[in-house]
């Protein structure tokens, strides 16, 4: 009984906040007279715009319920998109080397992460903080030389449509949902939970906690790499600073919190992260369909994710985040 | 039971032993915790480890389990060397450690945390019906059903006590180490326990078996080895052992005065009574605390006892009736007023509820003091100043060599004393004290005894709360016994563990037809 109802629970928050951020996109939608936006067009243009900050932030919620948190994800978004573009170098032939090649890199800047927080004992937050300066710094002065666009060929990735619904969503859904499997139903996710629910309980059990460590943060580093791929195919190019514009490192934390994720580890919920990141792009599109100014719109995001985190704490009397 | 113990001990002495431990020795830093330790069990016998707190059993006990390499020594298995890096070796090799502390992962059902770190799965899927299903059946062995779907945070503290043994029984262990398994739970379920380890035994299990309570080891051992300061100080058939023998081994001094009788009569005025107290837990309570007394309060687990010492301290206060405390000040409605009015609690988990484990001594002594004196006083004067916080644990009789250095390092004995030192601070006239010897050696439980009863000498109230009825019968001055959130029976010093079970059952329906019967058989061997 208790262990169904801790399902739901969980569930229900992805389920909840589904329904309020459609519920409320449409109603604005509707009575601002904007009725494209509540098209089927419309509706798939609202979830396109959670793609990249969905596969950082499901990254991000892998690593904070191993009991760690990532913040170079935004700068390893930049990363993946100059190098993308630089490698393409807008010949379609270069196209699966450029992108092995980019998840490679960025796949091992992850588990540089993950060996500085088990071998050297950084502290997750110090470790990535670090290494994302250094990314940002070499992003800085190599840019020049790392100049390049993306082959037409590739833009399909972000503009390419199968029975009508975009590729990108339908990656993403397929990542997601393999991504969901891999925690509920195989012990890798069940360790994962382990190491970040209780650490000790995990290594008295036996399991290797830092192994599991390095691989989540290889896991956050590959999909921040996706996402950067993703923005490459979109804009045809990358540039320096679009991770950090997009801040990516903050609002993937919070998509996953709001999601239902725990910040002190231990608990996870994908469709709830996934959730969580819709939350973010209704309220985006619904204050630019009311025409609220964009500082105002930020100020609301952070009430919206205090609010949400503190009525789980306050429903559950124990630590949500 | 003694013929057995006999046949199986002498039939054991034939077979190469199944583990052996030879001079184990371990530092932490300049801090030498074991000093060559040997050790021998052999298949189906169970030795107990005793000591004192701080001994070294669990440092051993952690070596066996691969969680910490010892500095020099060796491990045999089967008469084969063996080394551990890493706990998943040890338990390759069959060795399974049920830790005291609980170990379990809050949010995670029970069948995943039985089955942690060696899921069964099928097709590369967890196969969750068979971790329920085994999951189930273990914890039935243990006479209990608790739905293995159940997240683990959800379990009360005996609940997750059985979870950790189950986990330990599904891994099939040949070498099966308790430590202090029986601290949280009830007659019943420790009855299953021991059933257990007797079928254990006869399928041939080589256990180790930590504890303080005398009378368990008795029933279960066949050797008993007792550890002092880090080092063996000896092993014996349990057939051979008396009691007073091993305790006078473990502290090595007799245990002459182990309960302070009360120097005078008992019993002065009252410094805190309460009159039809309740709130969601408690009903009716009609109470008072003496001066110059020590009350007890026996319970079962979830009898209120502990919910009763929670209202007194003003932690989760009465919500309806009426307290008179010695300053005319009515119930303390909080924890800080209660400090401030000089109402100590000590709480009955100090890990949890009462100490900053990574802070040092000082830091943990001065926290009450702090609270109460002026904020921006010099840093010489009240909390701050070394020389008033050394005193007050110098006072305790802490044994520490450095009291700057963290308070997670200390035996719990020290740790509880450090709980009374910080209470001493603001010289409280009544003391609320819940389960004062939990996981404390028999040294530290004498010394606390004494304290105990020299506060209520100097003029306080003492009010004890306790799972211990030994404890209660040889320390108090009455013993109150609650039951579904009632007191429902005041008992005067002398009582018998009868007499207190007999009301505590009573008005605990849905208990008395599970294991009166047990309990009382469980406490006087020869009822039965």
């Amino acid at each position: 009984m208790t262990a169904m109802r801790a399902t739901w629970h969980q569930q229900g928050i992805a389920i909840s906040l589904t329904t309020a951020s459609i519920v409320f996109y449409a109603f604005t939608a509707v009575v601002t007279g904007q009725f494209s936006q509540v098209s089927f067009a419309g509706f798939l243009g609202l979830f396109e715009r959670t793609v990249a900050l969905s596969l950082v932030a499901m990254g991000q919620a892998v690593v904070i319920a191993g009991g760690a948190i990532d913040l170079s994800v935004a700068n390893i978004v930049s990363v993946a998109a100059v190098l993308a573009a630089y490698f393409m170098q807008n010949d379609p032939g270069n196209i699966a080397e450029a992108t092995v090649m980019v998840i490679a890199i960025c796949g091992s800047v992850g588990v540089l992460n993950g060996l500085l927080v088990t071998l050297l004992r950084v502290s997750p937050l110090i470790a990535t903080l670090g290494t994302s300066l250094v990314l940002q710094g070499i992003l800085s002065l190599s840019y020049g030389a790392l100049q390049g666009t993306v082959p037409k060929a590739f833009q399909v990735v972000a503009y390419g449509k199968l029975g009508g619904v975009p590729v990108s969503l339908l990656s993403l859904l397929t990542i997601a949902l393999l991504t969901a499997f891999v925690l509920q139903r195989t012990r890798t996710g069940s360790r994962l939970l382990a190491v970040g629910g209780n650490p000790r309980a995990a290594r008295l059990a036996g399991i290797h906690g830092s192994r599991v460590t390095v691989a989540t943060f290889a896991f956050s580093a590959v999909m921040s790499a996706l996402a950067g791929l993703y923005l490459a195919s979109r804009l045809g190019t990358g540039t320096p600073w679009i991770g950090r514009d997009g801040s990516y490192d903050l609002s993937s934390i919070a998509a996953a919190v709001i999601g239902g994720t725990l910040l002190s580890g231990g608990r996870i919920s994908i469709a709830g992260t996934l959730a969580g990141v819709l939350v973010f792009a209704a309220t985006d599109a619904i204050f630019n369909m009311l025409q609220i100014d964009p500082f105002l719109s930020q100020v609301l995001r952070g009430v919206i994710v205090i609010a949400a985190v503190a009525s789980y704490t306050y429903r559950s009397r124990e630590e949500a985040a | 039971m003694q013929t057995t113990t006999e046949r199986r001990f002498g039939a054991a002495k034939e077979d190469v032993p199944l583990l052996q431990m030879v001079g184990i020795s371990k530092s932490f830093g300049q801090v030498e915790v074991l000093q060559g330790i040997d050790l021998t069990c052999t298949a189906g016998t169970l030795t107990a480890i005793c000591g004192e707190n701080g001994a070294g059993k669990s440092t051993l006990m952690n070596i066996l389990g691969g969680v910490f390499a010892p500095s020099a020594g060796e491990i045999y298995i089967d008469g084969q060397a063996i080394s551990f890096t890493h706990p998943s070796e040890a338990k390759a090799r069959g060795i399974a450690v049920i830790h005291q502390e609980l170990n379990l992962l809050p949010h995670r059902s029970v069948a995943d945390n039985i089955f942690l770190g060696r899921e069964p799965v099928r097709f590369g899927m967890l196969d969750r019906r068979r971790m329920n299903r085994d999951s189930a059946a273990a914890l039935r062995r243990l006479g209990s059903d608790i739905d293995p779907r159940t997240p683990c945070g959800a379990l009360s503290i005996a609940e997750q006590q059985l979870v950790e043994i189950a986990r330990a029984l599904t891994e099939e262990a040949r070498i099966l180490v308790f430590d202090e398994p029986t601290a949280a739970l009830d007659e019943s379920e420790t009855r299953a326990l021991f059933g257990l380890i007797g079928e254990l035994k006869a399928a041939g299990v080589a256990m180790l078996y930590i504890s303080h309570r005398m009378a368990e080891i008795r029933e279960l051992a066949d050797r008993i080895s007792v550890i002092k300061d880090g080092r063996r100080v000896a092993t014996m058939a349990a057939a051979e052992a008396s009691i007073d023998n091993v305790i006078q081994l473990m502290v090595g001094r007799a245990l002459g005065d182990f309960f302070p009788q009360p120097a005078s009569a008992p019993g002065g005025e009252s410094l805190l009574s309460v009159r039809g107290g309740g709130n969601a837990q408690l009903r009716g309570i009609d109470l008072d605390v003496r001066s110059g007394e020590i009350l007890g309060i026996a319970g079962l687990e979830g009898s209120g006892k502990a919910a009763l010492a929670r209202a007194l301290a003003g932690v989760d206060p009465f919500q309806c009736g009426e307290v008179e405390a010695f300053d005319r000040l009515g119930a303390p409605r909080s924890p800080r007023q209660a400090a401030r009015r000089g109402i100590a609690a000590i709480p009955d988990d100090r890990k949890r509820d009462g100490l900053g484990l990574s802070q040092s001594l000082r830091n943990n002594v001065g926290l009450t003091l702090r609270a109460v004196t002026n904020p921006l006083a010099s840093a010489t004067s009240g909390g701050r100043s070394h020389r008033r916080l050394d005193a007050l644990l110098a006072e305790t009789e802490v044994r520490c060599a450095d009291f700057g250095m963290p308070v997670g390092e200390l035996s719990g004995g020290n740790q509880q004393k450090v709980m009374f030192a910080r209470w001493r601070a603001v010289a409280p006239r009544v003391w609320i004290v819940s389960e004062p010897t939990r996981g404390i050696d028999v040294g530290a439980r004498a010394a606390i005894y004494r304290m105990l009863r020299g506060f209520a000498e100097a003029g306080g109230a003492v009010l004890v709360v306790s799972s211990d009825l030994m404890e209660l019968i040889g320390l108090c001055d009455r013993i109150g016994v609650m039951a579904a959130g009632q007191l429902v029976a005041e008992l005067p010093r002398g009582t018998s563990e009868d007499e207190i079970i007999r009301h505590a059952m009573r008005h605990d329906p849905p208990q008395v037809g599970r294991s009166q019967g047990q309990a009382l058989s469980a406490r006087d061997g020869d009822a039965a």
